[in-house]
C-alpha cells in the first residue's frame, strides 16, 4: 500500500529540526540587535539632516528596498571576502584576518543586519518623529543632553509606537532566515532539506520544518504582545 | 537676577520680537500680558535658548549669553539655571509622577537616586501630590499634570521659573488649585515671569505687570499702575476688553 506521508519519518526529523533552532533564533535575534542600531542611525542622520550621511542613508535604504534578499546575501557572501582580501593586498590592513575561516553565519548576520536595518529605518524615524514635541522641549528645558533626552524620554516613546511594526518585520526575518542554506548554514531549513535528501523523503521535512516555524512565530507573536504591553503601560493603565 | 539686553527674534522675514530689555530681580514675581501673537512665548522660550534669539544678550546670574556666539555650553547653563512650566503640561509620559520630579536630579544634576528621591518627595509635599507619586500622567487630571510639572520644574532650584499659560489648557475646575500652588511657590521666594491670561491672578500674584504688543514691551510697571492707571491707550483697550468678556 502506498501511504501519502511517512509520518514515521515526519515525526522523528523533527528534533533534529529543532536542534538546529539556535541558529535560525540566533540569526533572526542577533540582526534585529544590529539592525536597531543601524535603523536608529540612519533615522536620526534623517530627522537631523545630516550633510553627506543623510545622502548616503537614503541610497542604502533605497538599494536595500530595490534588490532581492537573495542578491544581498549572495553579495555579502562573495563580496566581503573579497574586499577584505584586496585590503590585505592593496593596503596591508586586516592582516590579522583569515577569510577562509569566517563562517557563513557571520555573513548572513551581516546579509540580515544590512536588510532589516533599512527596513527599520523608515518606521523608527517616523516612531521617534511621532513622539510630541512637548516632550524634547520638557526634556531640553530641564537641561537634559541630547543623549539623555533621547535614550531616556523619546527612544523608550517611539519604540511603545513601532512595537507592532517592529514585530512584524522581526517575523518576516524569521521566516526569510530560511534563505541562509544558500551560504551553506545549516539553520532548520537546511536541516530540512539534508534530512529529506537522505531520506529522499522531502515532502515530509518540509512539513515537519514549516511546522517548527509555525510554532515559532506563534510564539514570538505571543511574545510581542507582551511586550507591547509593557511598553506602552503608561499610556492608559491601572496605577501600581 | 535675570536681565534681557535688546532681545531680537526673526522667524524668516517676520520680526516677532523686537528689541525687548528686560530686568527680573530676584525673588521678583513679573506678570507678562498682551494680545495673541504678540511675543510672549517666545519671549519666555528665548530665555532659555527653547528658541534661539536671533540677537541680543540673556544674562541670568551673572552668566551672560550673547545669541550670535552662544556655546552648547552656554545654553545648557542658561538652561540648568531656568525651569519651564507649560501650557500642555508636557510631562514625560514614560515616567511616572516621582519619576518625572527626579529624573532633572539624577541624570542632570547627578545626584544619587536615594537623596534625590527625598528631594523629590519633599518638593511633592509642597504641590500636594504625595498621594500619585506611582500614577503616569495618563492617569491625572489636567490639574494635576500641571501641579507636577511645576513640580518638575522646581525641583532644579533654578534662578529663575518660567510660566508660559499655565493654566490654559485646563478645566475651569481645576484652575484654581494650580493658580493657588503657584502663589505658593512665589510666597518661597521664587523668581517668576509668567505669561498669563488670567489677568485677577496676574494682579494678586505679581510685583510688575509688563504689557506686550507685536514684539515690543509697550508699557510696565506696579498692577495697581497697569491694572488701574494704564498710560497706554493700548493697554487700557485690552485691559478694558478683557475684564468686559469675563
Ligand atoms: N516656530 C515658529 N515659526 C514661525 N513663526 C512663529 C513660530 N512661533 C511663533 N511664531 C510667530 O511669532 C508670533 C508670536 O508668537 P507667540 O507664540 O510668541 O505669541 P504669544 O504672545 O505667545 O501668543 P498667544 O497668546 O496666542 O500664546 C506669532 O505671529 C507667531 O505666528
Ligand atoms: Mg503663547
Amino acid at each position: 500500500m502506498e501511504n501519502l506521508l511517512d509520518i514515521n519519518f515526519l515525526i522523528e526529523s523533527i528534533p533534529a529540526i529543532v536542534s538546529r533552532l539556535p541558529i535560525t533564533i540566533g540569526i533572526a535575534v542577533g540582526s534585529l540587535i544590529l539592525s536597531l542600531f543601524i535603523g536608529v542611525a540612519t533615522a536620526l542622520i534623517k530627522i537631523y539632516r545630516v550633510p553627506v550621511l543623510r545622502v548616503i542613508s537614503s541610497i542604502y535604504v533605497s538599494f536595500i528596498r530595490g534588490t532581492p534578499l537573495l542578491v544581498q546575501i549572495y553579495l555579502v557572501f562573495y563580496g566581503i571576502p573579497k574586499i577584505i582580501y584586496y585590503l590585505q593586498i592593496q593596503y596591508g590592513w586586516l592582516q590579522s584576518a583569515d577569510v577562509n575561516s569566517i563562517p557563513p553565519e557571520v555573513y548572513a548576520l551581516v546579509a540580515f543586519s544590512v536588510n532589516l536595518g533599512a527596513y527599520l529605518s523608515e518606521t523608527i524615524r517616523s516612531a521617534i518623529e511621532s513622539v510630541d514635541r512637548g516632550q524634547f522641549e520638557a526634556a531640553k528645558s530641564i537641561g537634559m543632553t541630547p543623549a539623555q533626552m533621547m535614550l531616556k524620554i523619546i527612544f523608550p516613546q517611539a519604540l511603545a509606537v513601532a512595537i507592532p511594526n517592529l514585530g512584524n518585520m522581526f517575523i518576516s526575518t524569521i521566516k526569510d532566515t530560511s534563505l541562509v542554506f544558500i551560504i551553506g548554514v545549516i539553520d532548520i531549513m537546511g536541516q530540512a532539506k539534508i534530512l529529506g535528501s537522505r531520506g529522499l523523503a522531502f515532502f515530509e521535512v518540509y512539513i515537519g520544518v514549516s511546522i517548527v516555524y509555525w510554532i515559532l512565530c506563534i510564539a514570538v507573536e505571543r511574545l510581542l504582545v507582551l511586550i507591547e504591553k509593557r511598553a506602552r503601560r503608561y499610556e492608559r493603565g491601572i496605577a501600581s | 537676577m535675570i536681565k534681557l539686553e535688546n532681545i531680537h527674534k526673526y522667524y524668516d522675514s517676520q520680526h516677532v520680537l523686537k528689541g525687548i530689555d528686560l530686568i527680573v530681580n530676584k525673588g521678583e514675581v513679573v506678570a507678562i500680558l498682551g494680545p495673541s501673537g504678540s511675543g510672549k512665548s517666545t519671549l519666555l522660550r528665548c530665555i532659555n535658548f527653547l528658541e534661539q534669539p536671533t540677537r541680543g544678550i540673556v544674562e541670568i546670574s551673572d552668566k551672560r549669553v550673547d545669541a550670535e556666539s552662544a556655546s552648547k555650553a552656554d545654553i545648557s547653563s542658561l538652561r540648568n539655571s531656568t525651569g519651564m512650566v507649560f501650557q500642555q503640561y508636557n510631562l514625560f509620559k514614560n515616567f511616572t509622577v516621582l519619576q518625572n520630579v527626579m529624573i532633572g536630579l539624577t541624570s542632570v544634576k547627578k545626584i544619587h537616586k536615594a537623596e534625590a528621591k527625598k528631594m523629590s518627595l519633599e518638593i511633592l509635599e509642597r504641590v500636594g501630590l504625595t498621594n500619585r507619586l506611582n500614577h503616569y500622567p495618563s492617569q491625572l487630571s489636567g490639574g494635576q499634570q500641571q501641579r507636577v510639572g511645576i513640580a518638575r520644574a522646581l525641583a532644579l532650584n533654578p534662578e529663575v521659573l518660567l510660566f508660559d499659560e499655565p493654566t490654559s489648557s485646563l478645566d475651569p475646575e481645576l484652575v484654581d488649585e494650580v493658580l493657588t500652588t503657584i502663589k505658593k511657590v512665589a510666597s518661597e521666594g521664587n523668581t517668576m515671569l509668567i505669561v498669563t491670561h488670567e489677568l485677577n491672578f496676574a494682579r494678586d500674584i505679581s510685583d510688575r505687570v509688563i504689557f506686550m504688543e507685536d514684539g515690543v514691551i509697550i508699557e510696565e510697571g506696579t498692577p495697581e499702575q497697569i491694572f488701574n492707571h494704564p498710560k497706554v491707550e493700548r493697554t487700557k483697550q485690552f485691559l478694558g476688553k478683557a475684564i468686559r468678556a469675563k
